[in-house]
């Protein structure tokens, strides 16, 4: 289901068994951000569930970006949830080891 | 000295979708002068997070701000200034740690708060790394 279409980023979810899957792909700045947050934030309160991002397709991400994946690890972690990040593109996962963000997640290639 | 380096100048209205605008424009420049991608990569980053702070803390004091390349041989200096000077100095040390944290990371020298009539803020990356 695709839930954004905001041309510069794309949010599709798929509820499966265990989790649900969230594809991003585009560009996490700060035009796309308030939907990102709106999206992400959404999905975690609609399912109450681990969320698998899948990053393969996201190409760009700044710190407004940043700001709001913790922002959805807190939410997760309030529901004693989990986030994991798959498919990261070098820049983008150097971005995360910068801020000191790939410790709250679990990254898997 | 900067006297054999070329200008390059964009001015941009302070608003989110010319963002993208300038990150367009420094790959362009910082592949011109022969960075390898990951490192115009990095340049990108560090551009795009000067102008989202701009865009978030300026747009009701300015409509538009200025980015300054400055092209020489083994180095990239880019320069941010905008008419109402009251945009010196934006990042915040308490509120900003990502985006400072990325600043200094990624380029080679970061000055984020210039007192003088040329510059609201500079950061460089060298060809190859100053030592």
């Amino acid at each position: 289901m695709v839930i954004s279409m905001k041309q510069e980023l794309r949010i599709y979810e798929e509820q499966l068994s265990d989790y649900v899957k969230v594809t991003i792909s585009g560009e996490a700045d700060i035009y796309t951000s308030s939907e990102l947050k709106e999206r992400l934030y959404d999905i975690i309160e609609k399912n109450q569930a681990d969320l698998k991002i899948d990053c393969s397709q996201l190409n760009y991400i700044d710190s407004t970006g940043l700001g709001i994946f913790a922002g959805a690890f807190k939410k997760a972690k309030e529901i004693d949830k989990k986030i994991y990040l798959t498919g990261l593109k070098n820049n983008i996962k150097k971005l995360f080891v910068i801020t000191g963000l790939d410790k709250l997640f679990i990254i898997e290639e | 000295m900067e006297t054999s380096a070329d200008i390059i100048e964009l001015i941009l209205p302070l608003k989110a979708e010319y963002v993208s605008i300038a990150r367009l424009t420094v790959s362009g420049i910082a592949n011109r002068m022969g960075f390898d991608i990951e490192i115009i990569e990095d340049i990108k980053v560090a551009v795009s997070e000067v102008c989202s702070k701009y865009v978030q803390k300026g747009s009701s004091l300015a409509e538009k701000f200025k980015i300054i390349f400055t092209v020489s041989k083994d180095c990239l200096k880019i320069g941010f200034d905008s008419e109402d000077k009251s945009l010196r100095c934006i990042f915040n040390e308490d509120n900003d740690d990502f985006a400072i944290s990325i600043l200094n990371a990624l380029m080679d020298e970061v000055k984020l708060c210039i007192d003088d009539d040329e510059y609201l803020l500079t950061m460089s990356k060298y060809l190859e790394r100053k030592m």
